[in-house]
């Protein structure tokens, strides 16, 4: 009876002896092996040798687009405007690459990358990607500016000495964009609401409730309940429940069963879909439940099931209400009104779900609670 | 030993596939949703079409005032009509719910307006976009040109209450003191008005000091306090005639704060005599009277609650004004406000879940909302003086009267949602103070 504890303490002790100094060994033979790095260093050497000699791949690109830009556009009164009233790097790598071919470049060149997106006319461009080509540090830059910069070919430096005013100019346009998706997007949306008798700096004096975590699965439960059958597919996992027959080897004895034979049923074939694949589908249906946090329906819990085709869009005859929790009939039917125009609505062209793993999203239950939202 | 390592190897092999089995199950992908958002749900109410000749006009005003009311509670955003992409030209035409769907407006709003001689129909549909139905079924309402306004209301409460499930407030009205002049000479009027400040009437002269005016529950009387005869005396006002009488005549005592019961026939109300002010009860037809309070300090403002069985009330008797819950009949009283500051003229909400009250502490004066029992105390507003809650029919909405700073300053009425959103002013010619919103008509 004890010597399984004894078995059991003596390994414990020896992982955590293990854990303790297992570390501490290790962590010395490097400091000893640099004593070493002498041999290694040569390796190194030569591979030191190979970055120095890297600078000519860094003059290739110079001469390649960059002096034609130079010429063919007055970049450069630009960059040497810009630098002054805003520290922005895009401008000065431009300018930077053509007076200055060396190993200097490289370092500025990414941050301009970084920043530019935004005011680099199209000549950036070609610009900009012959050194991330050229140079391997970063190879998004690279998408992000050249998508971007494209259609900006009008704040040159010409137009625009002054790099507030380039800036300027590009908003301006959005702005018109931006004004139409205003209309379609809300302003009022909020998930807070502060009453006029509420200071808003003043710091809240409760702090928010913590949000429920998502029931899980509960996979023990279902483990429990296959206890007595043991079809033995392998040795070990019949021989642990028989002997000791407790509820803890039959729930052993009943997750492995399962574990071992398949899923418990036929339509779960196929990869799982992965927690973040999850959260961006819970995310997508939430941003468009429209919560009337004064009404009765915000006491109301609904779960609303549905079915899916494989685009990922919703079977809009499938949408019914499984169950309700508190509240009316009236404030149920209201919820359930109010989560079927979200899950409706988002929807799209089709939810971005993963279509190899169909089978795990086909059918869907979908739980709206409003309970974290509403008036206390 | 053996059964050691079955353990181990049993334990080692449910942690591998303990995921895979949670993962791999059969059943629906299950998803919990605990925040969405607040905000205004979009709408599209294109132009109402006249099947008349002489109904254009009618037509589009009846949809502007649908489209007003509805965006008036804040829980709804109009669809600007210039981003509308198909037009409704026939009410029996099948709609093209993509076109709705493109500027997202959930739901929609068609109808029509006929007139002919003196008789206006509107009829109208209401769709949800996104689900691609009708909510509901379609509905008429008919009456006289003059009326279109109510009959716009009465869509407008119709939408409403298929979107949002509980009923609207739209077509009401709300019975208050207009006031005009400088503060120390100012007129006081009794006047009764819509809910959003149109039709405006006067109910009484400017010649007597008059307050307090409180709507019976079917909207055909008026209680108010009169200075008529140099002492405060209650009033009731039948609204269809505009006459009025003194309820309750008997010397050297003042009456005050009155409110009907729900049942109509009785009255509550403050009597003083001497130094005390206790609540009493009046029944109408009667004229019999009993007291229900008869403590040394001040008690006032009682309003019953919607089944007429508690009444709610403001007493002293703690040293401040604080608030009280004892039954119809009088008897003991429970006291339901314990924060600071000083608490007065609670109303019942006629849901029922809740009483506003006007709180004032640190110098300012604030509307609130609390539940019956006093607890989730929630502060909705905060200026120099608010005073005077009333609730819309459906208990959604409070009115109250806000007075700003000052000799010139003067008071109007606003209206706030319950949650503490959409606080808005209405509009009155004058001055108005004193609000008591009525029922649904």
């Amino acid at each position: 009876m004890h010597t399984g504890h004894y078995i059991s303490g003596g390994a414990h002790g020896l992982l955590i002896v293990w854990a303790l100094f297992g570390g501490m060994f290790r962590s010395d033979p490097p400091q000893l092996e640099i004593a070493d790095v002498s041999v290694i260093s040569e390796a190194e050497f030569a591979a030191m040798m190979r970055p120095q000699v890297a600078p000519p791949p860094v003059e290739e690109p110079e001469a390649l687009p960059q002096p034609e830009i130079e010429d063919a556009a007055p970049e450069p009164p630009v960059p040497e405007t810009q630098p002054e009233p805003r520290p922005e790097p895009a401008e000065p790598e431009a300018a930077a690459p053509d007076p200055v071919p060396d190993p200097v470049l490289p370092t500025p060149e990414p941050e301009t990358s970084d920043v530019a997106p935004q005011p680099p006319a199209p000549e950036p461009v070609p610009d900009v990607e012959a050194p991330d080509i050229a140079l391997r540090p970063i190879p998004r830059p690279a998408p992000r500016v050249a998508p971007e910069a494209v259609p900006e070919p009008e704040p040159d430096a010409e137009v625009a000495p002054e790099v507030q005013e380039t800036v300027e100019r590009s908003e301006t346009p959005d702005v018109t964009d931006a004004e139409e998706q205003q209309a379609t997007s809300p302003e009022a949306a909020t998930t807070e609401i502060v009453t006029e008798a509420e200071d808003p700096a003043r710091a809240p004096t409760a702090s928010m409730r913590p949000q429920v975590r998502p029931n899980r699965p509960a996979p023990e439960a279902t483990a429990a309940a296959p206890e007595a059958a043991t079809p033995a597919p392998e040795e070990p996992a019949p021989q642990a429940p028989a002997p000791t027959e407790d509820a803890t080897a039959s729930a052993i004895a009943g997750a492995l069963e399962e574990a071992l034979s398949g899923s418990p049923s036929g339509t779960g074939d196929g990869p799982p879909l992965t927690e973040a694949e999850t959260d961006g589908f819970r995310i997508a249906v939430q941003d468009c439940w429209v919560v009337d946090v004064g009404s009765q329906a915000a006491n109301v819990t609904v779960t609303v099931g549905f079915d899916m085709d494989r685009s990922g869009q919703v079977v809009g005859a499938s949408l019914r209400m499984l169950s309700s929790e508190g509240g009316t009939g009236s404030a149920a039917e209201t919820a359930f009104q109010a989560a079927r125009r979200a899950i409706l609505r988002c929807q799209g062209d089709g939810y971005n779900l993963p279509p190899e793993k169909f089978d795990q999203w086909k059918r869907v239950e979908m739980t709206f609670n409003p309970e974290s939202m509403r008036i206390r | 030993m053996k059964q050691f390592l079955a353990s181990f190897l049993a334990v080692m092999v449910l942690a591998l596939s303990a995921p895979m089995t949670a993962l791999a199950q059969g059943g629906p992908l299950r998803i919990e949703i605990t925040e969405g958002v607040v905000e205004p749900l979009p709408y599209a109410v294109p132009n109402f079409v006249a099947e008349s000749a002489g109904a254009q006009e009618l037509a589009q005003q009846i949809a502007r005032v649908v489209a007003e009311d509805l965006t008036g509670t804040g829980l709804f955003r109009e669809v600007p009509r210039e981003a509308h992409i198909s037009q409704i030209t026939s009410f029996g035409s099948p709609v093209q719910f993509a076109d709705w769907k493109a500027i997202n407006a959930q739901a929609l709003i068609t109808g029509a307006v006929s007139q002919e001689g003196g008789r206006v129909v509107v009829k109208f549909r209401v769709w949800d976009v996104f689900a691609g139905t009708e909510l509901g079924q379609g509905m008429q309402f008919a009456g006289t040109p003059e009326g279109w306004r109510r009959m716009a209301h009465k869509v407008a409460d119709q939408v409403y209450s298929r979107i949002t499930g509980e009923s609207g407030y739209f077509d009401s009205r709300v019975v208050f003191v207009s006031e005009s002049g400088p503060k120390d000479q100012r007129s006081k009027r009794l006047a009764v008005m819509d809910y959003d400040g149109a039709n405006l009437q006067y109910l009484t002269g400017g010649n007597a000091l008059v307050l307090a005016p409180r709507f019976s529950d079917d909207g055909q009387r008026v209680l108010y306090t009169s200075y008529e005869t140099g002492l405060p005396r209650v009033h009731v006002l039948e609204v269809g005639t505009v006459q009025s009488r003194i309820l309750q005549g008997q010397d050297g005592v003042m009456s005050f704060a009155p409110r009907f019961a729900p049942n109509g026939q009785t009255v509550v109300y403050s009597l003083t005599q001497g130094s005390n002010t206790d609540i009493w009860a009046m029944d109408i037809a009667g004229g019999g009277t009993r007291q229900l309070t008869s403590a040394p300090s001040i008690e006032t403002a009682p309003s019953y609650s919607p089944d007429g069985s508690q009444i709610v009330f403001e007493s002293d008797r703690s040293g401040t004004q604080q608030l009280y819950v004892m039954s119809a009949n009088g008897g003991e009283a429970r006291r339901i406000s314990f924060g600071q500051g000083r608490y007065s003229t609670p109303v019942w909400s006629p849901r029922g879940d809740m009483i506003a009250f006007t709180k004032q502490n640190a110098g300012r004066f604030h509307i609130g909302v609390m539940r019956t029992d006093g607890s989730e105390e929630r502060l909705l507003t905060a200026s120099f003086l608010d005073e005077g809650p009333t609730w819309a029919p459906n208990g959604r909405v409070i009115m109250f009267a806000r007075e700003t700073q000052g000799a010139q300053g003067s008071s109007s009425l606003y209206t706030v949602d319950i949650s503490g959103r959409n606080l808005k002013r209405v509009r009155t010619p004058e001055g108005a103070s004193d609000p008591s919103w009525g029922p649904l008509q």
